[in-house]
């Protein structure tokens, strides 16, 4: 788990410089454990065993611009696709078929998705990152065989698929830890819910096109990062909203 | 001519038409192509949203200027969902405008909308590439409260740096996360047209630097949803101006301390060059040395003089010279003479290398005072403000210049005692044991200096014949008869040179003058010039095997003679005129005279010489003597 959080936190690039660093905020935030609230650190925690006491604030600023650097990638991907595959523009006939998350039931505005509770907001990003890992990496693999992509996109969309699941692992970390921390009760553990089974093994996302993926996946993208904006905002709100 | 005005003014019409339809609206390119040309039916010109919670369409009746009334073209949507939905005209018109405006209710964001025109004869005209997601036609509002503040100035007064601040576009729900903006700044000066963009940021706050005072700036800011591509509209402009302001005040002070202190400095070094004159000359210009001959007027030395010069060293003139020079140097007490007893002048008894060398003979106190004065050399016009320190020779300088005076005591006391002395307090130097003054017998000034020992002795070599001085002749003796034997015995060692050098020490006194008058002692001129040699040393053991027995005294530092014999070697003089230089630039001195009378010897380097009862050389002599 541990070894997940890294790679979710620090990009390849600069792992060797997030070791000493990671050594380093656990150090200095373990002298600010009263910010977070009452609940006891590490309660869990197993003799023996390096407890990362990370704030929340600063587990949600990661996933958050984890999440902004996925939407960033799915725009550029998407953008590039519409150059080679698609010049005709032709948008009915894409939009037309339905993207496989949409039997996940999502705010699709501001009011709405600040009536939800938190843990429905959790659960809801949890699904959606969820149902795409699958896709993502077929699409993917489809995508490496075809022989027109350049070499960069098809890094990317493997980049893209990557970060998707380290993105859900870290949700899914922070969720634990606002569950640890009683911010939010205890229901969001089902995280194997059968909507998201359902998405994930639904077989929709295969008859989907490759182009429509990505439009689909540019949108979800785009939920997920400003429904943990939201989130953030709502519960640790005294950094940088 | 009509058909050609009207073809040219119905396209007029057309864009200016077009021009109005649009008042609200600043973009008129269509969202996917900009580049073709304006569809001439009826067309949505833009949708776009200020706060991803509302947005607005407007549209375009193209070239159907009939649709142009209010309420003939209809907008409809339709949202692209799950449950298939359909067509549903516009919620709100706004029809000044030529807007359709969507309320909270009917947007909804991440769901993909397309519209529609509709004439009132159910004609639609409808595109299909007019679809769109709300979170994709977001143009967020430009910032406002946009000011700037003077952060400095560099120290040239020439450029500065500010700091912009501005504040989120309130219409733009940053606070609940709703909405993320980034920031990019423009700015220009003035008078250019280039604008320098910034690069993106999403901070309220920027600093710009290098700006140059006295140029005015304009500078001003648009928003954007970070990962989407579409800009919001500039703010308004903000000028940034910065006078440059004089700075006299600061460098007042500094100049003012700048010129009273060089003031000070000036006057300082002028106090210091008045009163100190003559030290500061000392200093800076220190006397040359001139030349100097004790005894003998400076005046003479000047070139030009040599006749008088002669006749003085040749002790002619008004008496002899030492009372002379006792008369010159009248006013200095401490120049006593060593007084050299006229008597024993030519008596060969006590050969006057012996006596030179006979260091532990007692020596007069005149030489103590001598010494001093010999070793001293206090005059005033000397190179005395060069190094040379008189105080304290070390030892063995001392001893050297013991063996170098004359004055071997009268009898010839020959106690191979090396008479060591302690460094005197003052400037006598040697003080000998032997009381009673010692009387000076002529002796030979010079010794040849054979050899240096590693402990800092001298070897004198006393083989030489000291010849007495009749021979008022410049050229001399030198007659090393003896020598060459001893040359010849010694043949077989190496040192066959005989260049020798001549030690001088300069005597304040008449000593000097007498047995300049009595002929110096030359040393024997070079018989076999050895080529490629300067001067060469006899070594000692050319002295040992001189006959009779030598005291060599291997401790003493220098070669003790046997008193009591008489030397049988060749007279060596005191000095020797160089006559010539041979090929490898060697001087060569006066050949010996007897065992080859050197008539071959060329003399024509002393033709131009005036008979000169010693061997002295001006140096510009010396330049007429050729190879």
């Amino acid at each position: 788990m541990i070894n997940i959080l890294f790679h979710l936190f620090f990009p390849t690039a600069l792992r060797p410089v997030s070791c000493v660093w990671v050594v380093w905020v656990c150090l200095f935030f373990c002298n600010r454990l009263t910010m977070v609230g009452a609940a006891p650190i590490c309660a869990n925690a197993q003799a023996g065993q390096l407890c990362h006491v990370l704030s929340l604030a600063n587990l949600f600023d990661r996933v958050i611009q984890h999440s902004a650097r996925t939407h960033g990638i799915s725009n550029n991907l998407h953008t590039e696709f519409e150059q080679y595959f698609l010049p005709s523009k032709n948008h009915i006939g894409r939009v037309s078929r339905n993207c496989h998350t949409s039997s996940i039931l999502t705010p699709n505005g501001k009011d709405n998705a600040q009536r939800m509770t938190r843990e429905e907001l959790t659960e809801v990003i949890l699904k959606l990152l969820l149902a795409w890992r699958d896709p993502l990496w077929h699409f993917h693999q489809s995508m490496a065989h075809h022989h027109d992509f350049n070499k960069f996109s098809s890094n990317k969309t493997l980049e893209m698929s990557n970060m998707v699941h380290e993105l859900h692992r870290g949700v899914e970390k922070v969720a634990e830890k606002m569950q640890v921390l009683g911010i939010i009760s205890n229901t969001v553990s089902n995280l194997a819910s059968p909507e998201a089974l359902l998405a994930s093994d639904s077989s929709e996302w295969r008859l989907m096109r490759n182009y429509d993926l990505l439009y689909c996946f540019r949108r979800d993208s785009n939920k997920v990062q400003n429904y943990l904006k939201i989130l953030k905002c709502r519960i640790v709100p005294e950094h940088g909203c | 001519m009509a058909l050609l005005s009207s073809n040219l003014l119905f396209p007029l019409l057309m864009s200016s038409l077009d021009w109005l339809s649009t008042p609200g609206n600043g973009f008129f390119m269509a969202r996917h192509d900009v580049t073709s040309p304006a569809p001439l039916e009826p067309h949505i010109t833009e949708c776009m949203s200020r706060d991803q919670v509302t947005f607005q369409c407007w549209w375009s009746p193209g070239n159907f200027h009939n649709l142009s009334s209010p309420g003939a073209l209809r907008l409809f949507y339709i949202k692209i969902e799950s449950p298939p939905s359909e067509w549903k005209e516009c919620p709100e018109y706004v029809h000044s405008n030529r807007e359709c405006f969507f309320d909270t209710d009917h947007t909804s964001i991440w769901v993909t909308y397309c519209t529609q025109l509709r004439a009132l004869n159910n004609i639609t005209y409808y595109n299909e590439e007019d679809c769109f997601r709300v979170e994709n036609i977001v143009r967020p509002d430009p910032p406002v409260s946009l000011n700037w503040t003077l952060l400095n100035i560099s120290r040239s007064g020439l450029n500065y740096d500010v700091m912009v601040n501005w504040e989120a576009p309130p219409s733009a729900d940053v606070n609940t996360g709703w909405m993320r903006i980034e920031y990019e700044i423009q700015y220009t000066a003035t008078n250019s047209t280039k604008w320098e963009a910034v690069e993106m940021q999403t901070q309220t706050q920027r600093t710009i630097y290098g700006l140059r005072t006295g140029t005015e700036y304009e500078l001003h800011i648009r928003s954007r949803m970070p990962g989407f591509v579409r800009f919001g509209e500039f703010s308004d402009s903000i000028f940034i101006h910065v006078v440059k302001a004089p700075v006299k005040e600061s460098t007042f002070p500094l100049t003012l301390v700048l010129v009273f202190g060089i003031t000070g400095i000036i006057i300082l070094v002028m106090t210091v060059v008045v009163f100190l004159q003559e030290r500061l000359m000392m200093i800076l210009l220190p006397p040359v040395p001139a030349p100097k001959i004790k005894g003998i007027d400076p005046e003479l030395l000047k070139k030009g003089k040599l006749d008088e010069l002669n006749f003085i060293l040749s002790g002619g003139g008004i008496g002899s010279l030492p009372t002379y020079a006792t008369d010159f140097y009248q006013d200095e007490p401490w120049v006593e003479f060593i007084e050299v007893d006229a008597e024993d002048a030519g008596t060969g008894e006590k050969e006057d290398t012996q006596r030179l060398l006979d260091v532990s003979q007692p020596v007069g106190h005149h030489m103590n005072t001598g010494f001093s004065n010999a070793v001293s050399f206090p005059d005033n016009d000397s190179g005395r403000a060069s190094s040379y320190d008189p105080d304290l020779p070390d030892q063995d300088a001392l001893l050297l210049m013991a063996t170098l005076l004359p004055g071997q005591p009268e009898d010839g006391e020959t106690s191979p005692e090396v008479v060591k002395t302690a460094p005197a307090p003052e400037r006598l130097l040697i003080r000998t044991q032997t009381a009673g003054p010692q009387t000076w017998i002529h002796t030979d000034f010079y010794a040849q200096v054979s050899n240096v020992m590693p402990t800092g002795g001298v070897v004198l070599s006393p083989g030489q014949q000291l010849r007495s001085q009749e021979s008022t002749s410049g050229t001399e003796e030198g007659t090393q008869k003896g020598k060459e034997h001893k040359g010849s015995e010694d043949s077989e060692e190496e040192k066959e040179k005989e260049e020798q050098f001549q030690l001088l020490v300069v005597d304040p006194e008449g000593g000097r003058q007498a047995s300049e008058s009595d002929a110096p002692q030359m040393f024997a001129p070079p018989s076999s010039p050895m080529p490629g040699e300067g001067y060469q040393t006899i070594p000692p053991q050319l002295a040992e095997t001189q006959p009779a027995a030598r005291a060599g005294d291997n401790q003493s530092p220098y070669i003790l003679p046997d008193p009591p014999q008489s030397q049988v070697f060749a007279r060596v003089a005191d000095y020797t005129v160089v006559q010539e230089l041979n090929s490898q630039h060697s001087l060569l001195l006066n050949p010996p005279p007897r065992e080859s009378p050197p008539a071959c010897r060329p003399q024509h380097p002393l033709k131009a010489l005036p008979a000169m009862p010693v061997g002295y050389i001006t140096p510009d002599l010396l330049g007429s003597l050729s190879p």
